[in-house]
């Protein structure tokens, strides 16, 4: 007998029906409802298991399945503006799991297949969450009824995780989505906390989802990166502050996203530590979730009433979305005390970039600062009081707005370039403001005795940056429409789960060139790259005449927005992005892609390997060489290609 | 019989029948139009192909020199390394000719002769320009002009529809055998339960053969 099967015999041993909460899954539901009748006392248990199985089964009881709109409409219905109260998604709530999870994968109590947890007895898990990923009916809009939307723990926005520093964390993912319905997502489930500084088994690889009925144990060490180097948790300077999960699944991360599988995630340390008051080490910002540090996800929906009563998000791909959802309602107002807030901006995509700024009720743009771009703190907060702030999909920027800047009774308004339809006609909330550009109204008031203090101003400098890394070695990525036949590919190639395009050993760092040279489209590609934060060294654009010869190549100035780390590199047509990386502390299987989901689910995506030892190293690049030279496209390590560190 | 009803196959809709819940919408999105086969059979597309079966779709026309025939010798060769088994029964293979002026029935079957792809559960489709058109645009739409307008740019790219599920999926038929074989997997109907946590075993050893074998986790 092999390892591995005696391991599987252990792990089925260990799952026996008779124990306590591991339940049976090869019992089928009948012999289940069956020995309940029998069995009597067992019946409690049975019945509880039985209704584990019937969620996984079908639409759960209480959500009827969706009546999709089969032509796509004209418009949404019409919604009045600032009726609803900004939601604020709900702090995730630790729990105890049953069964309890294990290093090794739990199959027998379906849990879905993966490796051992990495570091798992260094960072053993010490809080727990439950998250069911399960159909429900979500109100955007007091106007419209309610719309049918796949949610983790059934709310929309979803729970956010508030995690420290330090303090191990394990999130049961478990998908209860329903089989039979015609909703254009699909009911399997792969958990990507983007970007956590994850192992590759929790980090929700592509190929890896399961499917209803099964759940999976995402584990999450909430280390900085650097746990080689610097002991302990890692090095502090690592530190990210804001995240968000989502589904991952191949060809499907666009209407899986649309119909609601995203939320926050939250770590604190001591220099953010989630309150204001005066500890070592912090920096005072507004940090009290939900009451003066605020979510607000961004997202576009197109919706269309149906005949039973209710409102659909329509999807068909890219749908004309005309709706702006922010924290899961249209147009909502907040009313806020005149301090200092902290907004936690995420664009939840499928597609839509934004361009946000800040409009007073005189109609003049009013100033915010910026304190962290993709969760990572800038070294200096920069103020956006001219121009709008651009956030392509998936991007973090964590915003300071000061109401104290503007009198009691007044309003501020979100702005968003591009207009919305509204349908009820509304005088500009303020001059040169057309309603449909407003996401949403601050309403500002005093403050009350009771309502915290204000922070203290900003400080000029909340990190240090690290000098930049030397790098060992360089490479790059091509992200381009072209080929035969023509799609998006990267580096030549499209993606494939089961095919690695770049092999990097653990603890190495390299500089890589993101580079978008495709002529023809004029697209651009928000690339996120899983695992670990950049840094951009450059930025390059270059200039083309009509027939495509190269007329020059441009240094483009960094935005102070691209000065601070980064996990999405927004990369225009024609442009050439220089970062650099270190891959350090997990191995496994890690993704690089356009974060335009159409775009990542239309195969622009590869899968890159951060490996332990440099035999596997040399090994897969050799593996890498052989399969490119097969596709007939240049070698990457070998003969002709820029000799690469070790190979 | 109006234009719509020709199109959908389905009764004219109105506010009161538009939507019914747990119907696939397939019907109202995939062209009922009228094709004729290699063996000069009318059919229509969605009620004689689609309709209540998992089907890949693809795109070629008959003296097509680039990647056409190599799709459909990819194709061929995928059938019998592993799709045998399934074809005609609960897998079907749909070519679509994306030049219906040129390709008559008679001109797909010497293609099909030709390529050795005249096998069970394998058709070959050719009809009006419009309604290639119309397939083409549903199945093949990127939203962009430049894309959309260019019919080379289609071929190759597979789609995957599994109507009794109401969702289609797509494979690059050139990735390799392994990845193609997945997409294909990942489009058929969901199982039953036990089967589902069967599988999931099974793939947890295949995990655990390969960690002992490699050290690291080598499949997907």
């Amino acid at each position: 007998m092999s390892q591995s099967e005696l391991r599987g015999e252990q792990r089925a041993a260990e799952n026996t029906p008779e124990t306590d909460d591991a339940p049976s899954l090869t019992i089928d539901r009948r012999t289940l409802v069956k020995g309940g009748v029998i069995a009597g006392a067992a019946a409690v248990i049975t019945s509880k298991k039985t209704a584990v199985f019937a969620q996984s089964l079908g639409p759960p009881p209480g959500v009827a399945p969706p009546a999709m709109c089969t032509e796509e409409p004209a418009n949404s219905p019409a919604t009045t503006p600032f009726v609803d109260t900004l939601p604020i998604p709900l702090p995730g709530i630790p729990t105890l799991l049953s069964p309890i999870p294990t290093k090794a994968a739990n199959t027998g109590a379906g849990e879905a297949a993966r490796d051992d947890h990495q570091r798992w007895d260094e960072f053993r898990p010490l809080i727990f969450y439950h998250s069911i990923a399960a159909p429900s009916l979500h109100q955007f809009h007091r106007d419209l009824s309610p719309t049918y939307l796949w949610t983790f723990n059934g709310r929309y926005p979803a729970q956010t995780f508030l995690g420290i520093y330090g303090l191990p964390a394990l999130v049961r993912f478990r998908n209860s989505l329903p089989i039979d319905h015609p909703v254009p997502a699909i009911p399997q489930l792969t958990v990507h906390l983007h970007n956590g500084h994850t192992p590759s088994e929790s980090d929700g690889f592509a190929g890896d989802f399961f499917d209803s009925g099964l759940w999976k144990d995402n584990h999450y060490p909430n280390v900085y990166a650097g746990v080689d180097d610097f002991g302990g948790i890692g090095d502090p300077r690592e530190a990210m502050r804001s995240f968000w999960y989502h589904d991952h699944r191949a060809e499907f991360t666009a209407p899986d996203n649309y119909f609601g599988l995203n939320g926050q995630y939250i770590l604190y340390d001591s220099k953010d530590p989630g309150h204001e008051l005066p500890t070592p080490g912090s920096l005072r910002l507004p940090g009290y979730y939900g009451v003066t540090d605020i979510p607000l996800q961004l997202h576009a929906i197109l919706f269309c009433p149906t005949a039973n009563g209710r409102t659909e998000a329509f999807f068909d791909g890219v749908p004309a979305v005309d709706k702006w959802i922010i924290n899961g309602k249209i147009q909502p107002k907040l009313t806020v005390r005149r301090r200092k807030y902290r907004f936690r901006v995420l664009n939840t995509g499928p597609a839509k970039e934004w361009n946000i700024s800040l409009i007073g009720s005189d109609g003049q743009q009013k100033p915010f600062t910026v304190v962290a771009t993709d969760g990572n703190f800038v070294q200096n907060p920069f103020v956006i009081s001219n121009r709008t702030l651009l956030i392509p999909v998936a991007t973090r920027f964590d915003i300071i707005i000061d109401f104290s800047q503007f009198n009691a009774g007044t309003s501020v308004y979100l702005r968003e370039a591009a207009a919305q339809f509204v349908g009820v006609a509304t005088p500009d909330p303020a001059p040169g403001l057309p309603i449909g550009n407003v996401v949403m109204r601050f309403d500002v008031v005093n403050r009350e005795f009771s309502f915290p203090a204000d922070t203290p101003p900003i400080p000029s400098t909340l990190i240090q940056m690290p000098n930049p890394i030397v790098p060992d070695d360089s490479f790059q990525w091509n992200f381009t429409r072209d080929g035969d036949p023509v799609r998006f590919r990267i580096n030549g190639q499209v993606f494939d789960h089961n095919r690695v395009d770049h092999a990097v050993l653990k603890g190495s760092s390299e500089e890589w060139v993101l580079a978008n040279d495709v002529i023809a489209g004029a697209w651009t590609h928000p690339v996120h790259i899983h695992f670990e934060e950049g840094r951009i060294m450059s930025r390059t654009h270059t200039n083309r005449d009509a027939a495509g010869n190269i007329l020059s190549v441009d240094n483009v100035p960094l935005l102070p927005e691209e000065l601070g780390r980064r996990d999405v590199y927004r990369i225009p047509s024609q442009d050439r992005l220089t970062i650099r990386l270190r891959f350090r502390d997990f191995v496994g299987r890690y993704l690089i892609h356009c974060h335009n989901m159409a775009h990542e689910d239309n195969f622009m995506m590869v899968r890159w390997d951060i490996v332990d030892s440099v035999a596997e190293l040399t090994r897969k690049r050799r593996e890498i060489d052989e399969r490119r030279m097969l596709a007939g496209l240049p070698p990457q390590y070998g003969e002709g290609a820029k000799k690469g560190r070790l190979v | 019989m109006k234009r719509r009803e020709l199109f959908t196959g389905r009764e004219p809709m109105s506010a009161a029948t538009c939507c019914k819940p747990g119907v696939s919408r397939m019907a109202s999105l995939i062209p009922n139009a009228s094709f004729r086969t290699q063996d000069n059979q009318e059919v229509r597309f969605y009620d004689d192909m689609i309709k209540g079966k998992q089907v890949m779709v693809m795109m070629m026309y008959a003296n097509c020199e680039t990647f056409c025939p190599l799709a459909t010798q990819r194709m061929v060769e995928l059938h019998h390394k592993a799709l045998a088994p399934r074809m005609g029964k609960d897998l079907f293979l749909v070519n679509v000719s994306l030049k219906p002026e040129e390709d008559d029935p008679a001109a797909l079957k010497s293609y099909a002769e030709a390529h050795h792809a005249l096998l069970p559960g394998w058709t070959f489709l050719t009809g009006t320009r419009y309604d290639v058109d119309t397939l083409r645009y549903r199945f093949f739409t990127h939203d962009h002009i430049g894309i959309d307008l260019d019919q080379d740019q289609h071929a190759g790219l597979m789609k995957i529809i599994n109507d009794p599920v109401g969702r289609w999926f797509h494979a690059d038929v050139f990735a390799s055998t392994r990845t193609v074989l997945d997409h294909i997997h990942w489009s058929d109907p969901p199982k039953g339960l036990a089967e589902r946590l069967e599988d999931n075993r099974k793939l947890q050893k295949r995990i655990d053969q390969d960690r002992a074998l490699y050290g690291y986790r080598k499949i997907a």
